[in-house]
Order: structure tokens, then C-alpha cells, then sequence
């Protein structure tokens, strides 16, 4: 990392001050209901894989999808929630 | 330039005074004026100069000793600019002397004038006298200093003139046998706030060890002062950047003291509460502060070692983005859970959240995100000992360059773990010594996230899902069942 002092200060307070401000990849505001629903989605399909007879193929299928949901839900909620992470 | 007395780059080569170079410059007029504060004190001094040579560029400012010790911010100007110029400390002569110098914008040729300003900002240069009061006594503090203005040139004129801010000036010294003058040494203006020392006439080149002991008097200010002398020890800013919850979360903890004079006997809430109702309040005594803090901000808290404290109110302005007016603040009022007496410490923290758009932009030239965040609240008056400031940025960031306005004391990097984590986040830490309000810059911070450090934590996330499938999927196929 550098340290940077005048006149490259004066440099990066001028280009801050016209910089397009920050945005989420996903809009804040949708992010409790993102959390609703991919939560809700991985725990019915928790569900549906307790009831699926053994099959490497299907099991592992709603596994992996089961933990994608899950894991940008969780992400979701903890932001819902007040944990910004 | 803003020096910063902690500067990294301190050159510290000693003088000789011999040189005829430093002897260029005649000082026509040098007027002092003091700002009386409580934990600070302003001085401004202006120099009138002339040229004696062609050529001319390099001025020297010299301090005392006491002056190096207490000074924690200053700067140099030419009269009538607002650009500072490039103060470069020379460190100490052998004349117990610490010197700066700075280059003119244009060199003077002889007898060229040019009129010069050195402001300063003293920490704790005023102390309670006495050093204890009573719940009900009013607060007096005390400022030494020296008679004169040294300066490595012949000064034709000098002046100091101390102001107080409305308040009496109690008492003063009186010098005796002051050479450099036939007339009054001391005057007080009529309405008691303020003391001129001077005009002293001809003096010689006095930043050296014989004019020190033959001409050099301490003087001393005794003065009334209406409000409280706010210190706070340590501050600590912990700023974190979350690109998820688009939040930018400032947690100040703040270890805030009293620096007037120790309650003298025992506290009396009976008292207290008589001077509240009545409204003639002890000067002394902290009850409330009012810190103004960003525009836009949103679940502000305060608590202490206590647990939370509710008597603060906070008035949020909308940030530029919500459609408020830019350069507005939020206010808060807070009340600490006891009153602050003279020595009397109070710990508390304070924070926030605020939209991180109000703070960071976006550089699509360099691909980069750059966030600016102030170094510290400001705490009118107060002189902040210890400062440091953390930024804990989005994990997996990488080319962070940080820009702060002022050097700090040190400076570190490290990696900091926290919820959904896995490689950790990067952390900068700034450490500054003895801040004042001339201290309130921006740090700026520009870092780079990649798309795949944003998929970090839903994919450590995922795992841990997927650990719990695998678990249930190996214990499916366990036959427990005793044969028969």
C-alpha cells in the first residue's frame, strides 16, 4: 500500500467529489425479500432431500442448489438484519 | 502545507546560524495576538519583513522549546493568500531554539517587503489555577509564556497582545526592567479581555542562548474561562465498509475527561441539581455535548460501560443523495450519565450507519472504489491525545492506496476476521497524537473488489450448507440395524 500526501490529496478529494457514488450489485432494498425467498426455497428443498431415496445423481442435485440458495440467503438476511457484511 | 509536528520526513539537520544566508531578512514588525482558550490556545503571529539582499526567499521561524512541546498544529501564509506554504522543520539548534523555515513564492530582492502569518494551535498550554474549585467556584486557568517573539532576525517592532474569549483577565505579570522600551510594558483594554505587552523597539536577533538570558522574561496570563475544558485521552474509529449491505459503519469509542480544575471536597447532588434549576450552571461542569455528525446517517447508538444511555437526542439531516442540502450535518445532543467535574473521566461509545454511496464513489477509469471518511467527530475545544483510526474494508480487496490529509504518527496494515468470513478482510490503521479542530480532514481510501471476492462469503456460506447435506447423505446409507 502507498501513503500519498499533497499534492496527490488534492487529487483524490477533487476526482471524490465527482466519482458517480456507490451502488450494490443487488439494490439493498430487495435484499430482505431475497432473503425470504431463497431461505424459504432451501428449506423446502432440505425437506424434499429428506424424503429422496438414494440416488448420488438427484440427491446431489438438490444439495448442491439447496446450498447456493442458502448460502446468498443467509448473506441476505444477515444485511436485513443489521450485519453488514 | 499543514505541518504536523509528528511529521514522517522530519528533517533534522542543526543550524548554523553563521550562515550568511539566514541573516537576509529584517523583521519591520512582528505582532503576536493569543487566542485564550482552555484545552487550546491560538496564537497568530504576523511578520512584516524586509529584504536586506537580493534574492531573498527563505525565512526562518523559531519556537521555544515549551512552544515545540505544545504546539500540535501550524501553518504559514503569506498575508492575504489562503494557500499555506511548505513548512520544513529544522529541528533543534544549539541555541535551544527549534527552527522552520519556508520558502516565498517569489524571492525578495533588498529592501522588498513581504508581510508573513504563522498560525499555531497550543494543547494544553493553559492550566487550571487554581487547581482545584469547588462545585460552585468559577474556573480560572493560567498561561505562561515568554515576553518576546524569538526570531533569528533583528526585529525593528513586537507586539503580543492576549484576547480572551469575552471572559476578564484576572491577573498578569508585570515585567520588570524589560530593556526595549521606554514607555508602558503592559496595557489592559477597558473592557478587561484582553492585555498588550508592547511595543518593543530594536530588538536584536534574538533566538540565541545571550538575549535568552539577558532580555528573556516569563510571563504569565491569569484568566477567567466560561467553559468547560474538554480533554479526551483516547479515540478510537473503527470504520467498516460492507458492499453487500452497500453500509458504512462509524463506532467511535471515546475516553472523554475533564481537564479543569479538580472538584475540590466532595460532590453534592443537591447542589448540582439547585444550580441546574436555577440555571447558573458551574462553567466547569460538562453536563451535555452536541456533536454534529454526518448528513444521512440512521441507527445511530450510545452506550457506555453501563449498558445503553438514553438521554441523547438525534436530529438527522438528509444526505445530498436523499435529497438534503449539501454541507448540512446531523445533530446530536447527548447527556452523559453524570455530570463532568474537573478531573472526572466519562467512556463512552458512539456510532452509526450510513449509506456507503453518501461516502465512497465509483472510478470506472481505474476500476477502483475510492471512500473518504473524516479522521474524527469534532469536539469543540477539546484536544484529542491519542487518536486512531481503523478501516476495515470488503474482504479480498486489493491495490489499497490510502490518502490522508496530514501524515500520521504510524501507520499499519493487518487482516481482520468477522462474520462470513474466510480469507479475512484488510485493515489500515492511522495513529495520530494531540488533535485539535484544525485536524478534521478526510481520509480518503481507494481499493479494488473483484466480482469473485463478492461470491466469498454466499459460497463459504454454501459450503457449510453443503457439509450438512453430505453428513445426512453418508448417514442414509449407515445401516445401523442389528443383523439377526
Amino acid at each position: 500500500m502507498s501513503s500519498s500526501l499533497q499534492p496527490d490529496y488534492a487529487a483524490i478529494k477533487e476526482l471524490h467529489k465527482t466519482l458517480p457514488p456507490f451502488q450494490p450489485i443487488i439494490p439493498v432494498s430487495l435484499l430482505p425479500y431475497l432473503a425470504y425467498i431463497l431461505l424459504t426455497l432451501t428449506f423446502g428443498l432440505a425437506f424434499y432431500f429428506s424424503t429422496l431415496p438414494k440416488g448420488v445423481a438427484k440427491e446431489s442435485t438438490v444439495a448442491i442448489l439447496a446450498s447456493i440458495l442458502g448460502g446468498f440467503g443467509t448473506v441476505a438476511m444477515f444485511c436485513t438484519v443489521g450485519v453488514y457484511v | 502545507m499543514v505541518l504536523h509536528r509528528y511529521w514522517l520526513h522530519l528533517s533534522t539537520i542543526v543550524l548554523g546560524l553563521a550562515s550568511p544566508s539566514w541573516a537576509s531578512f529584517e523583521n519591520t514588525r512582528v505582532t503576536r495576538s493569543v487566542d485564550l482558550g482552555g484545552s487550546l490556545v491560538y496564537t497568530t503571529t504576523t511578520y512584516n519583513v524586509k529584504a536586506l539582499e537580493d534574492g531573498s526567499n527563505v525565512y526562518l521561524f523559531a519556537l521555544t522549546e515549551k512552544e515545540q512541546e505544545t504546539t500540535s498544529w501550524m501553518e504559514a501564509k503569506v498575508k492575504g493568500h489562503t494557500a499555506p506554504l511548505s513548512l520544513e522543520n529544522h529541528g533543534l539548534s544549539h541555541d535551544a531554539t527549534y527552527y522552520y523555515s519556508v520558502a516565498l513564492p517569489k524571492a525578495l530582492d533588498k529592501d522588498q517587503t513581504a508581510s508573513l502569518v504563522l498560525e499555531t494551535v497550543q494543547a494544553h498550554a493553559a492550566y487550571p489555577f487554581p487547581p482545584e474549585a469547588a462545585q460552585d467556584d468559577r474556573q480560572a486557568l493560567k498561561y505562561d509564556t515568554d515576553l518576546f517573539v524569538l526570531s533569528p532576525y533583528k526585529s525593528l517592532t513586537q507586539t503580543i497582545r492576549f484576547n480572551t474569549v469575552g471572559f476578564p483577565i484576572l491577573g498578569y505579570t508585570q515585567p520588570k526592567e524589560v530593556a526595549f522600551t521606554t514607555g508602558t510594558i503592559a496595557a489592559k483594554s477597558n473592557s478587561g479581555g484582553a492585555i498588550v505587552f508592547g511595543p518593543f523597539s530594536d530588538l536584536p536577533p534574538s533566538s540565541n542562548t545571550d538575549f535568552i538570558e539577558k532580555h528573556q522574561q516569563k510571563i504569565s496570563i491569569f484568566y477567567e474561562f466560561g467553559f468547560p475544558m474538554l480533554a479526551i485521552r483516547s479515540l478510537r474509529r473503527a470504520v467498516e465498509i460492507s458492499h453487500w449491505g452497500a453500509n458504512l459503519n462509524i463506532q467511535d469509542e471515546i475516553d472523554l475527561y475533564n481537564a479543569g480544575p479538580k472538584l475540590k471536597g466532595q460532590f453534592s447532588r443537591l447542589e448540582h441539581q439547585t444550580q441546574v434549576y436555577q440555571h447558573r450552571q458551574a462553567p466547569h461542569v460538562l453536563t451535555e455535548l452536541a456533536l454534529q455528525l454526518p448528513a444521512g446517517i440512521h441507527s445511530a447508538y450510545y452506550y457506555d460501560t453501563i449498558g445503553n444511555v438514553s438521554t441523547s437526542h438525534l436530529r438527522i439531516a438528509p444526505s445530498a443523495s436523499q435529497g438534503g442540502l449539501p454541507g448540512r450535518s446531523s445533530l446530536l445532543e447527548l447527556r452523559p450519565r453524570y455530570p463532568l467535574l474537573g478531573g472526572w473521566n466519562y467512556s463512552f461509545t458512539l456510532g452509526w450507519d450510513s449509506h456507503l454511496g453518501d461516502h465512497a464513489g465509483w472510478d470506472a477509469e481505474k476500476g477502483r472504489h475510492v471512500v473518504g471518511v473524516p479522521i474524527m467527530t469534532l469536539f469543540g475545544g477539546a484536544v484529542v491525545e491519542d487518536a486512531e483510526v481503523k478501516f476495515v474494508l470488503p474482504e479480498a480487496s486489493t491495490d489499497v492506496e490510502v490518502f490522508p490529509p496530514f501524515s500520521p504518527s504510524s501507520f499499519s496494515s493487518a487482516m481482520h476476521t468477522t462474520y462470513l468470513d474466510t480469507t479475512g478482510r484488510p485493515l489500515v490503521v492511522f495513529k495520530y497524537k494531540n488533535l485539535t479542530d484544525k485536524h478534521t480532514g478526510i481520509i480518503y481510501i481507494a481499493y479494488k473488489v473483484p466480482l469473485s471476492a463478492h461470491l466469498k462469503k454466499p459460497t463459504a456460506v454454501g459450503i457449510a450448507f453443503f457439509s450438512v447435506f453430505f453428513v445426512a447423505f453418508l448417514w442414509k446409507r449407515v445401516d445401523l440395524n442389528l443383523e439377526k
